[in-house]
Parts: C-alpha cells; structure tokens; sequence
C-alpha cells in the first residue's frame, strides 16, 4: 500500500500583535492507505492546526503535503476545496450541521454539491440511506438536527464525511463531546469503517479513543515527538490496548 | 462591573453593535424626517400663506382702485388691509433672448416693485426676497424652465410705447399668483424700474391695484364690494388655497412615502433588535448560570440598547433634518412648506425611536425569565420541535445546492425574511404606485375627466379669441370651426372642429340658489361623452351632473334643477352623473340643444379635432406639426398630451418617481447590506462549515445571494401584482378631491414589470453581491473559532 498522505517540513506560523508563534515546526510524517493515525498531545500543542493545515482548511506557512501525490499548497482554492469534497471527509467535535437541513438532508449535501459521480440524485439518496442504516440512524433521518441526540447527531456527521466514498477521514477529537456510551459507540463505527478501508486521521486527546487506532503521533510544541505503533495480536483486548498506549505515553509526562 | 461587561461587548460584538447602530440612525432619520414632513404637509398652504403674509380676501383692480379702497375704509366688516400698486401687461409685451415670452395658464402679466410693506416673495432656497437691484427682474417660478432661459438673460418689456431690458435674476415662489391654476406671471423689479412705466401717461390706463384685506366675514365683504366698479378678480384665502390643490396632492405623496418609511423603520429595527439578543443567549445563560438574577441581566441588555439607542438617536436626529428638506424641497418647487417647530417634531421622532428601541430590547429579554440557563447557553433550542421547518427537501429537490438552501432557509424562517420582503415590498409598491399614476397622467386614460376624447386639441390662446363671448358669439364661434375646417381640408386634413365652452348660470334647488358651471359642446352630442352612472342627456331640458355638483346642490339621477340661460329658466333633469377634472369637479354639462348664450361664457377650452379619415398615432403626430406650422402656434396636443397640459404635474410627478426611486434604491441598498451582514455573523459557523467539506467560495456565495434574490423577487412580484390594488386604494381618493371619481390606471407594462422592478433587482443583486462577498473571507479553519 501506498502514502495517501506525505507530510514534509511542514510549519505553520501565526503573527498575533506583532509576535510570532510557531504553532507547527518542521512536522513531517505519513499516513499510508488503510491506515488509522491519531494525534496525541496536550492542549496548544498544535494537534487541531496540524489536522486543518493538512486537509487543506488552512494554509500552512512552508513545507508541503503531499495528498494522494499532489502537493495540496500548491493548489488554487477551488481546487482544494473540490478535493476536500471529493476526496476528504471531515468530523468535527462539535457536530456542525446546517441547521435548517434535516438529518438526511445534511448528509445528502456533500454528495448533491459534488459532481465526481455519475449518480442520479435518487441514487444518492439511496447511498445515504444505506449509510444512515448502517450506522442506526435511518430512524432518524426526518428529523431536524435538534431533535436527535449527540451520540446519533456524530453518527450523522460520520455519514455525512463518507458520502462521497473518500480516500482520507479527517476526524477532530469525534468523541469530545460525547458521553461514553455515544463515544464507544461512534469509535465502533470508525473503526470498521477502516477496517473496510477507510483511511482515518483523528486528533484526540482521549487515551482510550487512540488506543483503538494503528498509530498514534505524539505532538508537542509544534513537533512530533514521538511515534506508537498499536500491536498487531487481535487478542489483546481493548483494555490491554489502552494500557500499553497509557506506558507510551508516559514517557511524554502524559 | 456592568459598565466592563458592556464595554468589552461593544467591543468584541463590534459588527453586529455597528448594523445596529446603523439601524437605530436609518430608522431615527426616517421617523424624525417623516413626522416632521407629515406635520409639514398638513399645514402646507397654511404655513406658506402665513409665512408670506396673504390675508384673508384679495381684490385685483384695473384702471386704478375703482372705489375698493374707499369701501375697505368703511367696511365694518374689515379689520386691516394692504394696498399694492400694480402694472398689468400681457405676454405679448415681453421677450426673453429675443422670443416672445411663453406664461403659464393665461397671457397676463402682473408688473410691480417690491416694497417692505407687500406679500411676501421667496427665492428657490425658501428665503425671503428683500432687495432687487435696479436693472434686474425677479420672475415667477417656473417661467425659466418653460422659455428655456437662465438667470443672467435679459428680458425685455416694451409696455406703451415705453422700453426697458432688465436681467433675470432668479424666480419667486408667488403664495398669491403662483400655483398652477392662478398662472398669472409676476414680474417684481426695483422701484426705480417700476417707476419708468409708472410715470408713463400711456401706462396709467394699466396701472391697477392689488388689496389684500383682513376679514372674519368675506361673504359680507364680498357683497360690499359688489358695489366697486374695475374688479378684475376677487377671491378669498380658501380658494387660493384650492388652486395648490395640485402642488398639496404631490406634497401628499411625500406624506405617504414618509408614513411608509417609518413601518420599514419599525419593522427592521424590532427584528435586528430581536435577532442580536437571541445572539447573547448564550451570554445570558451563562449569567444566568453563575447567579446572577434575571432582572439584573435585563438590565444590562437593555442599558447596551439605550446606549445605542442614544447615540444613534442623536446622530440620526442631523442627518434626519437635511434628509427630510430634501423630500419637501423636491415636491415644493412653487411653495415654501415648512413649519416653525421642525426641530421639535425632529426631536420627537427620535425620541420616539429611542423609546422604541429600549420598549422593543425590553419585550426582547422578556425570554430571558422563561429560559433555564441551559435553554439559554443552547441558543433557546430546547429541543424540542412540534412543527417542521421546512416541507422543501434536499432529497427531492432537483435544483443546484445554493438555490436550494436558500428556498429552503426562506421557507424555514419565513419570520426572519418576511422583514425583509416586507421593507423590498412597502417600498417598492408605493414606487410602482407613483409610476403607474405618473403614466396615468401621462397616458389619455384620463381625457373623460377634462371633456370629450378627440384627435388633437389646441389649447392656444393666439387661435382662441376671447372676443366671442358676447350675445351672437355663437355664430362667429361656429365660423370659426368651419374657417379651421376649410384650411385644414386645404391641407389634405379632413376633419371636424369644435369646442367645449364654459358657461357660468344660476340654479335654483329647492329654493336655494346656485351658480354653477355648465360644459357644452354644440357640434358634439351629448351621448359622445362617458357617463359613470344613468343615461346621456337626450334633449335641452336634461342635464348631467358631477357627484361634486350633486352633493353641493343636494341632487341625483331623477331629480331637477331650474337653470337660468338668461333668456329662460329651464326645469332640467339630471340623468346622468360623469366624472370631471374641471374646475376640481365642480362642473356640469348641458345637452347640446340647450339654449345657451355666449354672453354668458366663462371660459372657452381648446379647439377639439376629429379627424375624418381615421388616421394612426403616426400620422396625427405629422399633422399636428403642419397644424403648428399652418397658424404658427406651438400648443397643439393629441389627447394624452392634452392632459398633460390640463393637469400639470406630469413633470412634478417624474421627478417625484425619480425621487422614490433613490429613496427605494437607498432603503433596499441599506436594508440588503445591514441584513446581510447580520445573517453572515450570525451564520459563520455553517459557512465555515460548507467550507470545511468542500464547498467553493462561490458556492458559498451564491447561497447567500440566491436567498436575498428570491425575497427581493418575491417582493416586487407581490408589489406588482398589488400595485393597481393598492394604488387605487391610497390614490382614488386623491383623485376624488380633484374630481375624478372613476380612474382607469394606465398601466405602463415596460415600466411597471420591467424597468422599475428590473432597476430594484438590479440594485439588491449588486448590493448583496458586494455584501456576500464577506463570505470568501471565512475559511472551513475558522470552525475553530464558532463559540
């Protein structure tokens, strides 16, 4: 498999009152395809900017991305923002949606706005559908984002960021606002979703959320400090799981 | 602590305080300026005639005073009164460049000096005129524009043998002499002018009076005074009053649009209000969280609106004074409107904003004691939801995503864009309004109201000899019809001539006299004439009446009136009514066997022509210009034209349109833009959303601009479609007051669906385009930053 995603060098620098602060210094990693790579770190460290900078949201200051092979800073606005939508998913922690859309209709606008496939808007339908009843919201697809919980209102912003089939999920802390029913819950679901190939890139600070993921960067101050690579041994329970990442991280002073 | 809390929220909330505030001055300078223009209008002739001091009788002599002044001496029933010296003229006596003189309504002209001791003249800008330089001329408003002239030009008057040339130096608003239906051209130079043509013997014969008295009784004063010989006109205030009728009724579309803009006012500033306190749900939950009490936090919202209510109350209360003499000024080309507590009513229309704006921020916290703190942090989303927002689904939906979500969001909120369609809509309804009637006036839609509908009309006093109008002026009327019509079949123009006389008769109803003005045209019928009710007068003994004169002599269809022809009293029938423009409606018409006499004409119109052969509009205009060659007169109308001149507003009325159009074009560009920018802060989360999954700019952009467009659409539709409706409903009685009971709007369709309606589209395209365009600046990184 592949590097669906190339990071290099990369920096990001805001100038705030004449001062300037380096949120990301030199960041450089990969993400291959298949893969499911969070990142770890305290709050400030620069973990949300690095998520927006390499999905295309904001603009790092120098260095590159490299998505799919294609330097992503070097593309025009329309163009990256085709690309997010056709070819990137994204989950927020706070659940946005269009507050005048219903459930369905929130998850549906992706794929209506995107001109990569040849669907029909019946076919459409019919995809978001098939996702809303995959993640057991189908029941819920009439009703207005306010009417639905925050466990079922995530599940929905999963569906949403998969409509258009894309080749890298961008998730920015999923769980953060969810009980830990919702939380166990909406990770279940991300993870098989990569297990059915979905390349996933979250950035959490939940120990237990990243547990469940194949990699996770330790970023601080900007720089990834270190790297953990979860065990491959599907006996390991979750727990188990959670632990060992627990040791990893204790090197950091977590 | 409440004054940091409220400073940092003046400053952190900057955007929306700053729509707000530009809110609070839009609506102060519309309410100030608008009670103040309606207090204005109300009192129009009353200020004006004050102000230049017109007394309550005015008696005109020639050939000296004719004994007036003797008998004002004596009067009991005069309390004071003024005595001016005049000089009358015609405008055969005055060239300007070179060209002969072009009046008003008649050829009259009245030449005098100004003195401290006389009425009142104003220049263009409402100050008094005190001085004229010797060599210079002051000349009636409206008599520069209509001989092409300019100030600086040189008029000359060659009056009995005596010559003189004197420099225009401005025009005088006239209270007496200058409306429209007085028409009479005032001349007023310096004294030492005046003098040369007053020491003429030759002039003396011309030389008359102008008295202007004071009285409680003109009734008794009028009949004292039957007993003065040379009375070339006497009238009282009431009916100089009545000849501004025309000049009130435009005023009175500045009283409607004022009237309008202050709902829009209302309106937009109670939603921009409500809108930005539900924007501090939040804040107010977490006061409401940490303790703080419900009245406390009242409080300080409305402290916030009163400070803000303050500043741009006084603000909008300077910008409210020159806004509102802009709207006077432009609808008062021949009169001084005003009134002496314009400052006042100013300060009252703000202080009522300001009023407004802290009663309306005071309902709008009432949420804040029914909400719990967590309501309140969830932005007063309990969610909870019995009804659905919007039945229009994305999944059903075949249109492009921009358009979608706007019909969608519009269909969502219908509260919020209803404010919006509602300020597109009362502004852009009263706009249409004035345009369909300033085509009504333009059109021949109204030719009924001034006589019957002919070919084309000559109005032109050179043609129209005054000298018939004696016993056997019928006759030499009728040569005059067939001597037009001979030179006129010469030219290869076969038609018949005729014309509408006007004769003054008494009647008697039920014992009560009457003197009336009664229409009649010979060489016409009467059944050619539209009738609003019965039938046409069949024979000389039956009349038809306007309901003016039905409701002055208390009669309808069926009843009688005795007239007196001078010659024998007639028991006439009235058997029908028709709608008249003519003397405000104070007219009715003889069937054309009537046995009327010239002696006792008041007034002959216009030479009426029908042609014929039947010719198209393209061949009548070609024969009204070999007709203005033929008699070397330049007044010949076809019958819109006719109107035209019969109602002369015509050019009032456009530069009132252009008027509204500006002031729709402003309220639509300011309503657009505060509202957009209102919407875009309120909604940066889901546009940094869009953003975040891939929407484009433009996308993003479109989105916002399709919702606007769709109101404004929606609005002018709505306005279109009710604009004949809602015209009649505020204009008809407009009309009524000059006599005109049963209007046929022309309806102008390039102007009334295309132009206008395309020019406020175009205006609110441009205006949200530039607006949205805030948009591209929010990034999908900028989610981060949404509370």
């Amino acid at each position: 498999m592949g590097n669906i995603l190339e990071v290099k060098d990369l920096c990001k620098t805001y100038v705030i009152d004449k001062r300037q602060n380096n949120v990301l210094r030199n960041v450089s990693f990969d993400v291959d395809e298949g893969d499911m790579v969070a990142i770890m770190g305290p709050s400030g460290s620069g973990k949300s900017t690095l998520l927006y900078s390499v999905s295309g949201m904001d603009l790092a200051t120098s260095g590159s991305v490299f998505f799919d092979g294609q330097d992503i800073m070097k593309l025009d606005k329309n163009t990256l923002a085709k690309k997010r939508l056709d070819e990137m998913g994204f989950i927020f922690q706070q659940m946005y949606m269009m507050k005048n859309l219903t459930i369905l209709d929130n998850i549906l606008l992706p794929a209506i706005e995107s001109k990569k496939s040849k669907e029909s808007r019946a076919e459409k339908v019919s995809r978001a559908e098939a996702l809303m009843r995959k993640l057991s919201i189908i029941e819920v697809a009439d009703n207005d984002i306010n009417e639905v919980s925050g466990g079922q209102l995530q599940r929905a912003c999963i569906c949403r960021s998969m409509i258009n089939h894309p080749k890298l999920l961008f998730a920015d802390e999923p769980t953060g606002a969810l009980n830990r029913a919702s939380s166990t819950e909406v990770m279940n679901e991300l993870v098989r979703l990569n297990d059915e190939g979905t390349t996933i890139m979250m950035v959490t600070h939940d120990a237990k959320v990243a547990s469940r993921c194949k990699r996770v960067l330790y970023i601080l101050d900007g720089t990834i400090k270190g790297e953990y690579t979860a065990p491959t041994d599907e006996k390991l329970s979750d727990m188990d799981r959670e632990r060992r990442l627990n040791n990893w991280l204790l090197d950091f002073g977590w | 602590m409440y004054l940091n809390i409220l400073k940092r929220d003046l400053k952190r909330n900057r955007t929306i305080n700053m729509i707000l505030l530009l809110f609070t001055i839009l609506a102060t300078v519309f309410v100030a300026s608008g009670l103040n223009n309606v207090v204005t209008i109300l009192n129009g002739t009353d200020y004006y005639f004050e102000k230049a001091k017109l007394l309550d009788y005015i008696v005109f002599t020639q050939f000296g005073d004719g004994g007036v002044r003797s008998i004002l001496e004596h009067s009991k029933q005069v309390k004071n009164f003024r005595e001016e010296y005049c000089i009358w003229g015609s405008n055969d006596d005055v060239t300007i460049k070179g060209k002969k003189l072009i009046t008003k309504n008649n050829n009259t002209l009245v030449l005098q000096p100004l003195e401290e001791d006389q009425l009142h003249f104003f220049l263009a800008d409402n100050t008094r005129l005190r001085k004229v330089k010797q060599g210079e001329v002051y000349v009636t408003s409206g008599i520069l524009n209509k001989n092409h002239a300019k100030v600086g030009d040189i008029l000359r008057i060659q009056l009995q043998g005596v010559d003189l040339s004197l420099q225009i130096a401005g025009e005088i608003k006239d209270a007496l002499l200058g409306s429209d239906m007085m028409g009479n051209t005032r001349l007023i130079m310096n004294s030492k002018d005046y003098q040369v043509f007053a020491s003429s013997e030759k002039v003396k014969p011309y030389e008359g009076r102008i008295f202007h008295v004071a009285t409680d009784n003109t009734k008794a004063l009028a009949s004292e005074l039957t007993k003065a010989s040379n009375i070339l006109f006497s009238s009282d205030r009431s009916m100089i009053k009545m000849a501004y009728v025309m000049d009130m009724i435009v005023a009175m579309i500045v009283l409607v649009l004022s009237i309008c803009l202050i709902i829009v006012s209302f309106v937009i500033l109670r939603f921009v209000i409500a809108f930005t306190i539900q924007g501090e749900y939040r804040e107010i939950g977490v006061m409401k969280a940490i303790g703080i009490k419900n009245s406390r936090i009242r409080r300080l919202y409305i402290v916030k609106y009163c400070v803000m209510a303050c500043v741009g109350g006084v603000i909008g209360f300077f910008v409210s004074i020159p806004f509102g003499n802009m709207l006077i000024a432009s609808v008062s080309t021949k009169m001084v409107l005003g009134n002496d507590n314009g400052h006042g009513i100013h300060a009252i229309g703000t202080m009522l904003v300001m009023v407004l704006m802290v009663w309306v921020a005071y309902l709008c916290t009432g949420n804040v004691k029914k909400l719990t703190p967590v309501d309140a942090i969830r932005s007063g989303q309990t969610g909870e939801r019995y009804q659905k927002k919007s039945g229009y689904r994305l999944c059903h939906s075949h249109v492009q995503t921009p358009l979608y979500m706007a019909v969608n969001d519009v269909l969502s909120a219908p509260r919020r864009y209803l404010t919006i369609w509602l300020a597109f809509f009362l502004c852009s309804i009263f706009m249409l309004g004035i345009v369909l009637v300033a085509s009504t006036v333009r059109s021949k839609n109204l030719i009924t109201c001034f006589g019957k509908e002919s070919d084309i009309y000559i109005p032109d006093a050179k043609l129209i000899k005054m000298n018939v109008m004696t016993d056997d002026g019928k006759e030499q009327l009728k040569e005059s019809y067939r001597s037009m019509e001979k030179d006129l079949e010469e030219k290869g123009i076969p038609g018949k001539v005729s014309m509408e006389v006007w004769y003054k008769y008494s009647c008697e109803v039920d014992g009560e006299a009457y003197s009336v003005i009664f229409q009649q045209n010979t060489e016409t019928k009467a059944t050619d004439y539209r009738y609003t009710e019965g039938t046409a007068p069949q024979n000389a003994n039956e009349i038809a009446i306007t309901p003016t004169i039905g409701e002055q002599l208390g009669v309808g269809i069926g009843d009688t009136v005795t007239i007196d022809f001078g010659t024998e009293k007639r028991k006439c029938m009235v058997t029908a009514m028709f709608q008249s423009m003519n003397q405000l409606g104070k007219v009715a018409r003889l069937h054309e066997d009537a046995p009327t006499s010239m002696a006792y004409a008041s007034a002959m119109m216009a030479y009426q022509i029908d042609f014929a052969d039947h010719p198209d509009e393209k061949e009548i205009t070609e024969r009204i210009q070999t007709i203005k060659k033929m008699y070397d007169i330049s007044g010949i109308y076809d019958a819109a034209g006719y109107c035209v001149d019969c109602m002369r507003v015509a050019d009032t009325m456009d530069s009132v349109v252009v008027l509204l159009l500006i002031i729709t074009g402003i309220v639509v560009i300011l309503v657009t833009m505060l509202m957009e920018r209102s919407f875009i802060s309120a909604e940066l989360g889901q546009i940094a959303l869009l953003k975040a999954i891939g929407f484009t700019n433009r996308s993003v952009w479109k989105w916002h601009v399709c919702r606007f467009l769709l109101v404004a659409v929606l609005a002018e539709c709505s306005a279109v479609v009710l604009t004949v409706p809602v015209t009649k409903l505020w204009c008809d009685p407009i009309w009524a007051m000059m006599g005109a009971t049963d209007v046929h709007y022309y309806f102008d369709p390039i102007k009334i669906l295309l132009i206008y309606p395309g020019i406020i589209l175009g205006i609110t395209l441009v205006t949200i385009g530039i607006s949205a365009w805030k948009t591209w600046t929010i990034k999908g990184a900028d989610l981060v930053n949404v509370e």
